[in-house]
């Protein structure tokens, strides 16, 4: 016999489903500002591990830079191929570089980014600390005495503060030299047309929000990590939804940080 | 520098694990915790040292607490020296206390103790498992702690490093006068350094008394252990 009650519709599965997604991000939210308050208490009292933070450093900014300037450089390249023949046809070829210097800076070099370093450090930083979990390594740091929120979190999301925004600049600068070449072979764009029209898409506000942006992102792709890494329970199965749970709430939340920001500083 | 534990409840999602359960171990004891798996010995270590929270009871303890876990726990992204040493280079009250060159001195001497030396540099993952276990031994005892917990320090052992363990456990409950707990299945490790014995199943203590009491098997629970029996009141299946 088929069941026809309310629960084995598929509508109320879905809704069900949302449910259980809405509450695990809300909790995990929850915890986020928990322990980023007690990173941040550790920051502004300059009591962290400088070796510690400067091979984080060096793991968020250098490892990831091949992955960052590829996917914002792309992402450039291909903006500016499919626009410059159709605006050097409609003899609009002196605004290519302003177009693509606008895209860059104000949303596709930082959301591209943040995305780059979701997916290399955010989704390594939470199976690692996950797997510190599952085998009992934070137990026993913690037996130690050794505070687990200053030995592992502070570090890791200090190092995203800082490196976010350098990542973001060279990553920008590459996307917008990578937009005039592929202009240029796409279209016969001049680098000079190019070049000259970049500058009259830059401006000081959309610099200073972005950076502003790669620091809040930056922090909280880090944190976010980090928390999801530290709930984890039951072994390997646990470090993968640990790592999975990572990677989705970090998007989603660098995607509501864009729209706040859009909110407050271009509505 | 003494464990009290009175009438002790920790329940993990409805089912009780640990009924009701009272002991003492006074400075200058070690008490030996032994039971099938599953039975609660580790969920008593973890209580005791406050890694998980209790449901009900009363944990008493004064003193500063170490602990040797099940399966080592070793940090694998730190090497051997850094282990041994994390709690003098990571813990807040001990950080600065110590020059590099002494807490190189320090590592160099537990190791000796622990009949490993020279391993300073290798990380975690290049040791056996009976290495690693005796390096987390010499971590747990770097801080000279006054109450110890061992969670099985002499499992996966081979005999001669089992005595090492065991005759180190002893000489660091007589120098320190810590108060000690080993959780252990090891009839070796039991003969050896327990004053006396708790033993669990199911979450209830079954036996309590002294190793000599336990090898007179006049109860059908220290029988069904000294003789591994599989015949007796302790079923290994429970659900
Ligand atoms: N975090 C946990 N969540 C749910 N159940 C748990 C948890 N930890 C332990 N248990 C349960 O508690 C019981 C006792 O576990 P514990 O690890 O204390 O046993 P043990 O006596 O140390 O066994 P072993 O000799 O195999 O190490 C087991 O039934 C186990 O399933
Ligand atoms: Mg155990």
């Amino acid at each position: 016999m088929r069941d026809f009650s309310l629960k084995s519709t598929i509508t109320y599965k879905l809704y069900r489903q949302l449910i259980i997604l809405f509450d695990d991000f809300l909790s995990t939210i929850g915890d986020t500002v928990i322990y980023g308050k007690d990173v941040l208490k550790f920051i502004f009292k300059r009591d962290f591990n400088m070796p510690a933070l400067l091979e984080q450093c060096s793991r968020f900014g250098v490892s990831s830079l091949p992955i960052t300037l590829s996917i914002v450089g792309m992402t450039a390249i291909i903006v500016s191929m499919q626009v410059a023949g159709e605006m050097v046809k409609q003899g609009a070829g002196n605004y290519v570089g302003m177009l693509v210097a606008i895209l860059i800076i104000r949303e596709a070099g930082i959301i591209m980014s943040g995305f780059a370093i979701i997916s290399m450090i955010g989704s390594s930083i939470a199976s690692e600390i996950a797997t510190m979990r599952v085998t009992e390594q934070i137990d026993a740091i913690q037996v130690l005495k050794v505070n687990p929120i200053r030995y592992l979190f502070v570090p890791r999301v200090l190092s995203g503060t800082l490196m976010m925004p350098p990542v973001l600049v060279i990553a920008s600068l590459v996307g917008i030299i990578g937009g005039g070449v592929a202009a240029h072979l796409a279209s016969g764009l001049s680098y000079r047309a190019y070049f000259e029209s970049v500058w009259s898409g830059i401006y000081m506000k959309d610099m200073n929000v972005a950076l502003l942006k790669a620091i809040v992102f930056g922090f909280t792709i880090a944190l976010i990590s980090c928390v999801c890494g530290y709930n984890a329970n039951g072994g390997a199965r646990g470090v993968g939804i640990a790592t999975t749970k990572a990677v989705v709430w970090s998007f989603v939340a660098i995607v509501l940080w864009d729209l706040v920001f859009s909110i407050i500083f271009f509505f | 520098m003494s464990i009290e534990v009175k009438n002790l409840t920790k329940k993990f999602n409805k089912k009780t694990v640990i009924k009701d359960i009272s002991f003492k171990v006074n400075s200058g004891e070690i008490l030996a915790i032994v039971g099938f798996s599953g039975s609660g010995k580790s969920t008593v270590l973890k209580l005791i040292c406050g890694l998980i929270e209790k449901d009900s009871g009363i944990i008493k303890t004064s003193g500063d607490i170490a602990m040797v876990f099940q399966y080592s726990a070793l940090i694998d992204s730190l090497n051997v020296e850094d282990n041994i040493a994390f709690a003098l280079k990571e813990r807040k009250d001990l950080r600065k206390k110590y020059t590099n060159e002494e807490i190189k001195q320090i590592v160099k001497e537990k190791l000796n103790l622990v009949g490993l030396s020279g391993i300073e540099n290798k990380f975690p993952s290049e040791l056996s498992g009976g290495m690693q276990k005796r390096v987390s031994f010499a971590r747990a005892i770097v801080t000279s702690p006054n109450i110890i917990l061992y969670d099985e320090p002499t499992a996966g052992l081979d005999p001669v490093s089992s005595t090492l363990i065991e005759d180190y456990i002893v000489r660091l409950k007589e120098e320190t006068n810590a108060a000690s707990i080993v959780v252990t299945h090891q009839m070796s490790t039991i003969m050896r350094t327990a004053d006396k014995i708790i033993m669990l199943y199911n979450g209830d203590v079954v036996f309590t008394g002294t190793p000599q009491d336990l090898m007179k098997q006049d109860t059908p629970y220290t029988k069904q252990f000294v003789t591994a029996s599989l015949d007796g009141p302790m079923k290994m299946l429970q659900g």
